[in-house]
């Protein structure tokens, strides 16, 4: 019988901790010190600020008269990626005296820009499985493949891209990169570089205590060219054959132009 | 100051580029060449994605050739009949040439070709340049006088549809005026030069003409065929930085000021020379390129910019 009491009991308090869980809800605020980046002439990269509070609803044992400060280790992991885009990934391979691309594979469901920052390191913050599941961390990410190509060059064309992507700053893994203050406040500095897709953005902010994700909040960001940049560009992929005549009459007003201000300064 | 350009999609130093363009403008003025065999791969160095580096050296080039072309056309040192046909012949080429780079470029053989093409031009140019500008010297250096040879009939006049070239002082088949702006238009198309390395010995040795209206028609057929290479690049691949373009202008313009002027006091042959050292150094920068392991075997390109046409 005491057996049974036991196992009563135990299962009450689990059962009590399930309903009271809910009230153990912690709940994020976040945002973006910008909502919107604007290329334009003399862009040149952009730092945004993500910043944010923990705001900790918490049912306390004392009624809520006192702090419960211990056991409260937050830690934070943002993400920050744009629309996933398809990308040709081509291998280097050596022909004769040459190098060209030789091998080359359409990988899909790739996004643009990847940045992951965290308070501490991934692995440290949550176990694998959770990672995967929640596709944080650059090894995450699911890419599709359009050939079916043994699982070894998979692998080695998926590198070759993350490296790419890597060097040219649109992907990121950054640790520490996130502080929090006094368990409330957390801030982090984004950077995206001049070459950056544009399109929207997603934003997501994770807070995780305990190995376990306990709220997560999610913002969007737009990134468009504007002003000159944008007529340029539109033109030029909109009404391709009117750019090429303008492109040809603004040279050749330009270059007369020139002739004649260096005859007079002759 | 950084400068974002908008067809490129990258941001570059705008000092970098106006130094650029007067660097290659003032050679241009010494050299009196075009100056695009130049600009290109130094575009490509510094990172312009290649084929926008060569659509936008076309449209570059027809800016700068334009004033060059009235200038000439004032003291009547044009033969436009015969600009006619080297155009007519550079549209074809160019139209042929932009085909191969759009296939290519769908490929991912784009940047492949354009460094093959500069190799193989800039050091069969450059050792005839060295060669010829040392044969000079080696001449005056003996004293001899220069042998002038008498022009021999050759397989050039056995060929069919001979045209009178009044302006040109021959009258010749339309043939070989045709291929050799065809040969000018693909290379405008998948190098970005305007050619004139090839054009002006080719007007001067296989079409015999008089010295005075070569520069001219070279020129009146370079600012054409570059136009029409602006036009296809811009509808095929949308690689035309219009931007960019103006920008490398601007520098080109005051460089070629000063470049003629320090031209003026150097001799010919020592220019030659120059000339072709830099051309051929030019060529060692792309060959090892080419035959160097690569650091990063790998590369990426959007799918969709990249073979969707």
């Amino acid at each position: 019988m005491t057996r049974y009491k036991t196992l009563i009991a135990l299962l009450t308090a689990a059962l009590m901790f399930l309903i009271v869980k809910p009230v153990f809800a912690e709940r994020l605020v976040t945002d973006l010190s910008h909502d919107k980046i604007a290329i334009n002439s003399r862009f040149s990269g952009a730092d945004l600020l993500l910043f944010g509070a923990i705001d900790r609803n918490i049912l306390q044992e004392d009624g809520g008269h006192g702090v419960l400060s211990f056991g409260l280790d937050y830690d934070i992991i943002m993400v920050v990626s744009s629309a996933v885009k398809d990308f040709v990934v081509r291998k280097k391979e050596k022909m004769g005296m040459i190098w060209v691309n030789g091998a080359n594979h359409v990988i899909s469901n790739v996004p643009g820009y990847f940045i992951v920052g965290s308070t501490n390191p991934l692995s440290e913050i949550l176990t694998p499985d959770l990672l995967k599941k929640h596709e944080i961390g650059l090894k995450y990410l699911k890419f599709k493949f359009k050939d079916n190509i043994p699982k070894k060059v998979k692998s080695d064309f998926k590198a070759g891209l993350i490296r790419n992507m890597k060097a040219k700053g649109l992907f990121m893994e950054v640790e520490k990169s996130v502080s929090i203050k006094d368990e409330i406040l957390f801030r982090a500095k984004l950077h995206f570089p001049a070459n950056m897709p544009v399109g929207k953005y997603n934003a997501t902010v994770y807070l995780v205590r305990d190995g376990a994700v306990i709220a997560r909040k999610t913002s969007s960001l737009l990134v468009d060219k504007e002003g000159i940049e944008r007529t340029i560009y539109n033109f030029a992929h909109e009404s391709s054959a009117l750019y090429g005549l303008l492109a040809i009459v603004i040279a050749v007003f330009a270059g007369w132009a020139a002739g004649y201000i260096s005859n007079k300064m002759s | 100051m950084q400068i974002y350009l908008p067809i490129a999609e990258l941001s570059i130093n705008l000092y970098l580029l106006l130094a650029m363009g007067v660097g290659v403008g003032f050679l241009s003025g010494m050299f009196g060449v075009g100056g695009g065999f130049l600009m290109t791969p130094l575009l490509i160095f510094v990172g312009i994605p290649p084929a926008v580096a060569v659509a936008t050296e076309a449209n570059q080039i027809t800016a700068s050739s334009v004033s060059g072309a009235a200038v000439h056309y004032r003291r009547g040192g044009i033969d436009f009949k015969m600009g006619f046909v080297l155009i007519i012949g550079g549209a074809g080429g160019s139209y042929v040439g932009a085909w191969i780079f759009t296939m290519l470029k769908a490929s991912g053989q784009v940047d492949l070709m354009i460094a093959l093409a500069y190799v193989l031009f800039l050091g069969l140019i450059g050792a005839m340049m060295f060669w010829e500008s040392v044969k000079v010297i080696i001449r005056n250096y003996k004293g001899e006088a220069p042998t002038v040879k008498r022009r021999v009939r050759t397989w050039v006049d056995a060929l069919p549809f001979k045209m009178r070239f009044r302006k040109s002082k021959q009258y010749i088949s339309v043939i070989l005026p045709l291929l050799i702006g065809a040969l000018v238009g693909v290379l405008a198309a998948i190098m970005g030069v305007g050619g004139g390395f090839i054009m002006v010995p080719a007007m001067i040795y296989l079409l015999n003409m008089p010295t005075n209206v070569v520069i001219g028609t070279s020129l009146l057929q370079i600012t054409f065929v570059t136009a029409i290479v602006t036009f296809l690049h811009s509808v095929n691949t949308q690689t035309v930085d219009i931007m960019l373009a103006l920008i490398l202008l601007v520098g080109a313009v005051i460089g070629a000021q000063v470049g003629a002027r320090v031209g003026l006091k150097l001799r010919g042959e020592q220019l030659r020379i120059l000339l072709a050292i830099m051309v051929l150094g030019v060529c060692a920068v792309m060959a090892y390129g080419l035959v160097t392991e690569p650091e990063e075997l790998y590369s990426i390109a959007r799918a969709s910019a990249d073979g969707g046409h």
